[in-house]
């Protein structure tokens, strides 16, 4: 337990009055500028970052733990009260969270992400301060072929956000791969659509597309109908706060979330959008009441942003252990160690012990704040809804061009963005569902770079899938899963036949 | 609040004083804004970022700005250099390597003949390694195992078409076998690449030093060679060349200015860079990056750049993404 | 909310089932034009080949589609959502001709308000400046990011 006497040392740094102030400034600025629509946990930490390099690296690595975590937080608030993502991984927590939010049950919403996240985040920080050597060495064995296998299964899950039809779900999710092959392909070089036009070369940047999707094209669809519909977002209904049915429905989804989120955010390519869409699959899957999703079920927010925040720890896993970033926002952190000459990698735990349990400790006590810091703000930020109509959408709009515009100063990037909300318009006239365009864009290019990996290797041979266990298995639990609700589905109409 | 109060006072303060200034001429008046044609985090980025605080601290220049401008292996922010830099005294552009690559195979409407170049800056090792675990002792067997089998021989590293894929090339036609039959698997940085390495699904891989130096050190990894022309104080691996293998490569990044500069511009940002380089700021800086001094001014720049260009565009048509 | 149209042609399906294939044929002449094959395994033609045929295989299904019932959207606000792109139109144009991002914002602010039936123009300009103004100063200043620079910005 030579960890845990590491660990109880951290937490004697990162309880240090001082420490503890920066911690909840951290905590502060962190949720305080990754609630902005369109701005994401990473370029929140970029953006915040400069700050702690004014401080000496303990304190310095306090902060950053609270910003980290702060704004992994702040995402899901927009998300839900406002329908704008600032990140591809609260996308499924928009699904429902924001049809909660309409009906006036914001406040059970982010009270669930909170708490959720809260849990999930204790969870998987335990998991990166003991297991963290041990799991990074079963991550490494996933070969490109393994990846594949989980792509396959993360795709047969996206139908659980179709909605009513499987042709427009299927149509929106083309999309999105199609949308994904734009740019330059990683592995030979060559190009895909871009027509020549030098600012679509690296591809279609996600959270472009998720804001332009989500937000712009709400505001644009919400102006078209304001005028015929009695249906206004209600700010408050019943408590703000959860109801015991509310926890009842929710402790399990935030451990399930937990479960997938931390192990697949492990991996080095694993990523945090897959997890969100197999928890919410999994909700769905096991929920009491499955005719609730689409209409504001407290499982489709409690699970997919437990996934999350448990997959944000999970990353700190090949980071710390690797120097492996597997993120844009692990990327953004392995810069802010390297300012102080600290190399994450195998030698990390090994040279500065106590820098590293420093840093698990701030992170325990920053999300222990988080909690603190943001239950009480859960009633203020559902007042957000009470703003009138024009102030409100107007506002959204200015906010999320101008996260667009701030990460990519660039004014086709802009118009991008402005063709994205048109097609979002559009999609929501005519009942297109929106998700599966932004996990087409996600899965397919990591699917499509897994397999011709995977075949590279081979010299071509396509039998290569099925010689690793891993990917045989998981080829195998996808093509079980997207037969079986057929079969049932015939099955029932035989033996209903039969009556 | 007065963190922030004092911050806002200060910005205050420089912009009022800017106001006032004289039109810069001597280097330490110098205000300028450096793009970094990549995404934040990037290595022209910190780059960028590194030079902007040495200058401002050695006082060669009054303010320095960094603007990312992402795209295309750096030839967006190029195209978009020299079309809005011409004949500015206070615009500059970092560059590298891989730009040089991406220029040929994006076919991209502007190449670095278009700005000028005032000085190149830092040059990184490229490392060539196996896992721990490999029957690869040295070079020699690695070369062995080329010759012998160029196809299962597979290599991964950077994305296609940049310093690493041009490394595995070099490799490879060293060997005797052809460059285009290299199998090079490109991941999207040293990290899947090193994720692929360490779970041996490859045979050996290419990296900056740099980023795969923990691995290097804890023994996970198994250093070759380095493709650095001399041997580096602190690198245990020995050069290509000195193993008898006539080949280098360096990861190099310098810094441009406009199109059209006036010769007493030119030679202002020229002495500013020239007197940074040489503080001892800088000097600490490199050493706490892992990054290895390269300067050459810009003359000497100017011609490295036609003749390394030349090369970049060979190795590229040798592996087939260049006619 | 949406009302059943009676059987026929459904316009807007068979317009979005054209698409559809135009979509797939141009991916699959951009596939067909690539010069850079793999060494090993499949090129990245091999994907738009996929999406291509994925993509025709929905027109298709669109085509057949548009013949059975269909549900028509809703009564729209045509006047509104041309506001709300004035908005944006507005602040495309503001960056490319360089206005600013002050100038921009503020005009994206009041067509969006007037979209949502505000007629109140001065008061709107006045609250889309100050949010403008706040949101550059924040990000410029505090958190030393650029935002696009006008003959406004430089004052700051």
């Amino acid at each position: 337990m030579e960890s845990l006497a590491f660990l109880m040392q951290g937490f004697g740094t990162a309880l240090d009055p001082m420490n503890l102030a920066f911690a909840a400034i951290g905590v502060l600025l962190g949720t305080a500028v990754g609630v902005l629509p369109g701005i994401g946990p990473a370029l929140t930490v970029a953006l915040l970052l400069p700050i702690t390099f004014k401080l000496d690296p303990g304190g310095s690595l306090i902060m950053f733990a609270g910003i980290y975590y702060g704004g992994m937080y702040g995402g899901s608030t927009t998300a839900i009260l406002l329908n704008t993502p600032g990140e591809s991984a609260s996308v499924v927590t928009a699904l429902e969270g924001n049809q909660m939010a309409r009906r006036g049950r914001g406040g059970p919403a982010l009270a669930t992400a909170a708490i959720g996240s809260f849990v999930a985040t204790l969870i998987a920080t335990a998991g990166l301060a003991f297991f963290a050597p041990m799991l990074v060495k079963v991550a490494i064995q996933f070969g490109p072929w393994d990846y594949f296998g989980l792509m396959l299964i993360a795709f047969v899950t996206v139908s659980a956000t179709f909605g009513s039809s499987p042709l427009r779900g299927l149509t929106s999710l083309g999309l999105g791969l199609w949308l994904g092959l734009v740019g330059i392909d990683q592995l030979t070089g060559q190009t895909r659509l871009a027509f020549g036009v030098p600012n679509l070369l690296d591809g279609i940047e996600v959270t472009t597309l998720a804001v332009g999707l989500f937000a712009l094209g709400e505001a644009l669809h919400v102006a078209s109908r304001h005028l015929f519909s009695d249906e206004k977002p209600i700010a408050i209904k019943g408590s703000v706060w959860m109801s015991r049915e509310d926890w009842k429905r929710s402790w399990k989804p935030w451990l399930r979330g937990t479960a997938i989120g931390f192990p697949i955010g492990a991996l080095p390519a694993g990523g945090a959008e897959i997890p969100t869409f197999l928890s919410y699959t999994t909700e769905r899957k096991l929920a009491a009441k499955p005719e609730e999703f689409g209409q504001g079920a407290i499982e489709g927010v409690a699970g997919p942003e437990s996934a999350n925040n448990a997959s944000a720890a999970g990353t700190l896993v090949p980071l710390l252990t690797l120097g492996l970033p597997t993120s844009a926002t692990a990327a953004v952190m392995l810069a802010g160690f390297q300012q102080y000459n600290l190399q994450p990698g195998p030698l990390l735990f090994v040279q500065h012990p106590d820098l590293v349990w420093g840093l698990v400790a701030s992170l325990f006590i920053a999300n222990v704040m988080l909690l603190i810091l943001n239950l009480p703000l859960v009633g203020l930020w559902v007042r957000l809804l009470k703003i009138p109509l024009p102030w409100l959408y107007a506002g959204i709009l200015v906010f999320a061009c101008m996260g667009t515009i701030a990460a990519n100063p660039s004014v086709v990037e802009l118009m991008m963005l402005v063709a994205f909300g048109v097609l979002g318009f559009l999609m929501r006239r005519y009942d297109y569902p929106i998700a599966p365009v932004v996990v087409g864009l996600i899965l397919g290019p990591m699917a499509d770079s897994a397999l011709r990996r995977s075949l590279q290797m081979s010299l071509g041979d396509p039998m290569i899938l099925l010689q690793h266990p891993g990917s045989a298995i998981m080829i195998a639990i996808a093509a079980i899963a997207l037969v079986a609700p057929f079969a049932f589905k015939g099955l029932a109409r035989f033996r209903q036949d039969e009556d | 609040m007065t963190f922030f109060r004092s911050r806002l006072a200060a910005a205050w303060l420089v912009a009022a004083g800017a106001t006032l200034a004289a039109p810069a001429t001597m280097a330490q008046d110098l205000e300028l804004s450096i793009i970094a044609p990549a995404g934040a985090g990037g290595g022209w980025d910190s780059a960028a970022r590194a030079l902007q605080e040495v200058m401002m601290s050695t006082g060669n220049a009054r303010s320095v700005q960094v603007i990312n401008v992402p795209g295309a292996g750096g030839t967006v922010g190029l195209a978009q250099f020299v079309q809005g830099a011409a004949s500015s005294p206070n615009q500059m552009l970092v560059g590298g390597i891989t730009m040089v690559g991406a220029i040929i195979t994006n076919k991209a409407p502007y190449d670095l003949t278009a700005v000028t170049p005032i000085a190149r800056l830092t040059g990184d090792p490229l490392v060539i390694v196996v896992p721990a675990s490999s029957p690869y002792q040295t070079m020699a067997d690695l070369m062995e195992g080329i010759k012998s089998d160029v196809e299962r021989t597979i290599w991964a590293g950077g994305s296609a078409g940049g310093a690493d894929h041009m490394l595995s090339a070099l490799v490879t036609q060293a060997a005797g076998q052809d460059p285009a039959k290299v199998n090079y698997v490109a991941y999207s940085g040293g990290g899947e690449a090193l994720a692929a390495m360490l779970g041996g699904q490859v045979t050996a891989g290419i990296s900056g030093y740099g980023e795969w130096q923990g691995q290097i050190e804890s023994g996970d990894l198994r250093a070759l060679a380095i493709s650095y022309p001399e041997p580096i104080e602190g690198i245990e691996a020995q050069p290509l060349k000195a193993q008898g293998i006539d080949i280098e490569l360096v990861n190099w990044r310098g810094i441009f200015a406009g199109p059209d500069l006036a010769e007493a511009d030119k030679a202002a940002l020229e002495q500013a860079i020239a007197q940074t380089v040489q503080s001892p700021e800088w000097k600490e800086l490199l050493a706490a990056r892992g990054w290895s001094d390269y300067y050459a001014p810009s003359d000497e720049f100017t011609a490295f750049i036609a003749s390394e260009s030349e090369r970049v565009k060979s190795i590229l048509t040798s592996i087939g993404l260049a006619e | 909310m949406s009302t059943p149209t009676a059987k026929g042609l459904h316009k807007p399906t068979l317009v979005i089932g054209i698409a559809l294939f135009a979509l797939a044929f141009i991916t699959w002449r951009d596939a067909s034009a690539m010069q850079i094959r793999a060494t090993y395994g499949m090129g990245a033609d091999a994907a738009s080949y996929f999406v291509a045929l994925f993509l025709a295989v929905m027109g298709a299904g669109h085509l057949v589609a548009a013949f059975r019932w269909q549900d028509d959207p809703g009564p729209t606000d045509w006047k509104a959502v041309g506001w709300v792109a004035l908005g944006l139109a507005s602040l495309i144009a503001a960056l490319w001709f360089g206005a600013g991002f002050i100038a921009g914002s503020t005009l994206l602010f009041v067509f969006t308000a007037r979209a949502f039936g505000r007629r109140a123009w001065l008061a709107d300009l006045a609250l889309g400046f100050v949010l403008s103004l706040g949101i550059f100063l924040l990000f410029n200043k505090l958190l030393t990011l650029s935002l696009p620079m006008g003959p406004l910005e430089r004052l700051f």
